[in-house]
């Protein structure tokens, strides 16, 4: 099982001469395993189109089509390069769609599809030829072909949101995004007049609780691909509540779950190439310097438009 | 319509039960605000059965399909997100402002049935603390109080006429309203509210809450604490007229509730002050005052 990214960005694609070496496009990512090189796909942000150009040169020619799309939910960065993805218009395609609908919404289909009317493209859904099929997820366990097992977690967002555990023939590769973390939403400061000391404890309890619950969905994992839009200055200035984590957290979060690998992704469209190589020199400082003696470092990465995992 | 007819009138309804009209108005300004706050959002949901168990139903229902059960509210509110809950709380809200039919025909006062179900949360909640029940397991005394007497409100709404003939003969006869409702409709409150909690798939504490209030010598399930608590301060809101629940003849506690809780009559009515400026609070916070 391997996975190769094609949109690492977060928010809106930003290309660009200060994002030529990350990447400008939105969130997608290709998940291949087994002998049959069987096809997932994750979200459906802007690089799914360069995607789609791709497998029309290496997968169409060989037959067609045939690939499982999950979404880790429906906001437009994650959906936007759905209606430019070639093979959906390809009758022969068969493409499977998988992803979670916040409460009271539309059907999958239509919140995907809601993109694709006369007045914002020229196509509409009805139009599309690819033979698809649409499953709304929640938290669940999926056993797709060849062995491939998909483990699922509501995470942190403003819609809901879901992570993703592929597990195939002992290697395991988890996708964070988009994810904050948990936290306590009632009145913290005992001066606030909405301080409640029962209610404020329940929000503590509830809020460890549940982050516990997500360092046990990363846990051994061989790649967690996490979202950290911010750092943890620009997190504690006026974006707690965003739907993002920061570095710091999820640097955290990859250690005290013993993940083995740790990529950095969901990029804030501002941030530029040079900024990243930075952040990158001074986390692995920072992280050498805080591992104890004997131990491995924790390996991490910023993601890459192209990288291979 | 009595029994059977009735049952399945009163299913019909359940599903777009509103809220009661006097939370409904504070629900739509603190939901409309862009900012709302998730403690304002936690107060007006915790004052309103019928809110608090929509939310509830919701976070345990299959849409979910989460594997442990969430009986807080503010966990609630921690997982799914504000925007969830409020858009959830809006939408249920916006039934009651739309249809106000059914606050016509009501022939129980539904601002007093709402402080009487208040009340018994707050005097249950204070009850659970004086026996130093956990501290958060005194959310869910207050959650079975307020939710006791549900089941009045789909009969009151949906079945006025009938349900007027139940209250009436209470009076006359000098029993307990709900001997009066299976006298006259063959159909009580307690009989309305399992068909809520069976519907909505509310826990089963909440249900054993619902079904033995006033029957707690029969109960034989494992929260016989939670039940006699709810059914003292059922009594004690009852007696103090403390909003109105339609039961002007209430059945006295047996000695054995007293007994099994460790309770005196007079520890229970020493409560009443602070249960009172408690309700205050509430009433402030509604802008009912």
């Amino acid at each position: 099982m391997n996975v190769t990214l094609w949109g690492v960005r977060g928010s809106i694609p930003c290309p660009g001469p200060t994002t030529v070496r990350y990447g400008g496009n939105t969130l997608c990512l290709e998940l291949r395993y087994g002998a049959a090189n069987r096809l997932v796909i994750v979200d459906a942000g802007s690089g799914i189109r360069p995607l789609g150009v791709q497998l029309m040169k290496t997968d169409f020619p060989k037959g067609p089509i045939d690939a499982k799309i999950l979404f880790s939910h429906t906001h437009w960065d994650h959906i936007m390069g759905f209606p430019f993805f070639t093979p959906v218009f390809l009758p022969t395609s068969k493409l499977e769609i998988f992803g979670p609908v916040t409460f009271e919404e539309d059907t999958l289909d239509k919140v995907i599809g809601g993109q694709m009317q006369y007045r914002y493209f020229p196509v509409t859904m009805a139009e599309l030829a690819a033979q698809m099929t649409y499953h709304r997820l929640q938290e669940t366990v999926l056993n797709f072909d060849d062995g491939l097992v998909v483990k699922t977690k509501y995470l942190n967002h403003p819609i809901t949101c879901l992570g993703y555990r592929f597990e195939h023939e002992g290697k395991v590769i988890v996708t964070m995004f988009d994810h904050e973390p948990f936290r306590n939403l009632f009145a913290t400061d005992a001066d606030d007049p909405n301080h409640d000391p029962e209610v404020f404890e329940e929000g503590e309890r509830a809020a460890a609780e549940e982050n516990a619950r997500i360092d046990a969905f990363m846990a051994g994992a061989d790649v967690v691909l996490h979202d950290a839009q911010y750092t943890q200055k620009e997190y504690l200035k006026g974006r707690k509540g965003w739907g993002h984590s920061s570095m710091e957290w999820a640097i955290n979060s990859a250690v005290r779950s013993k993940v083995k690998k740790l990529v950095l992704i969901h990029h804030d469209p501002e941030r530029t190439d040079d900024q990243i190589d930075e952040l990158e020199k001074h986390y692995r400082t920072a992280i050498a310097s805080r591992t104890p003696a004997g131990r491995r470092p924790l390996d991490f990465e910023f993601a890459r438009e192209g990288m291979v995992l | 319509m009595k029994g059977e007819q009735l049952r399945r009138a009163l299913e019909g309804y359940i599903d777009k039960m509103p809220p009661l009209p006097t939370s409904v108005g504070k629900v739509l300004e603190i939901c409309q605000k862009p900012n709302a706050q998730p403690s304002d959002l936690n107060k007006v949901i915790s004052l309103d059965p019928v809110l608090l168990a929509r939310v509830m139903k919701l976070i345990n229902s299959a849409y979910y399909g989460l594997t442990q059960e969430v009986t807080s509210l503010v966990r609630a509110i921690i997982m799914l997100g504000l925007n969830t809950v409020k858009n959830l709380a809006l939408s249920t809200a916006v039934l009651g402002s739309l249809n106000t039919a059914h606050t016509k025909n009501a022939v129980l006062n539904l601002d007093g049935f709402w402080l009487h179900s208040l009340c018994v949360g707050v005097t249950a909640k204070h009850l659970a603390r004086l026996r130093n029940v956990a501290a958060q397991d005194q959310e869910t005394y207050f959650f079975c109080g307020l939710l006791h007497d549900i089941g009045k409100v789909p009969l009151n709404n949906r079945a006025p006429e009938d349900y007027l003939v139940a209250l009436q003969a209470s009076g006359d006869q000098r029993i307990s309203l709900v001997q009066a409702e299976a006298a006259t409709l063959e159909f009580t409150h307690t009989d309305a509210g399992a068909l809520i909690i069976n519907a909505w798939k509310l826990s089963e504490d909440i249900r054993d809450v619902v079904a033995y209030h006033h029957s707690p010598l029969d109960y034989q399930g494992s929260f016989r604490d939670l039940v006699f608590t709810v059914l003292v301060a059922d009594y004690f809101a009852n007696i103090l007229e403390i909003g109105f629940s339609g039961n002007r003849f209430p059945t006295p506690p047996p000695a054995e509730v007293y007994r099994t809780l460790g309770l005196k009559w007079l520890q229970v009515e020493a409560l009443e002050d602070q249960v009172r400026q408690e309700i205050e609070r509430a009433k402030v916070f509604l802008k009912l005052t």
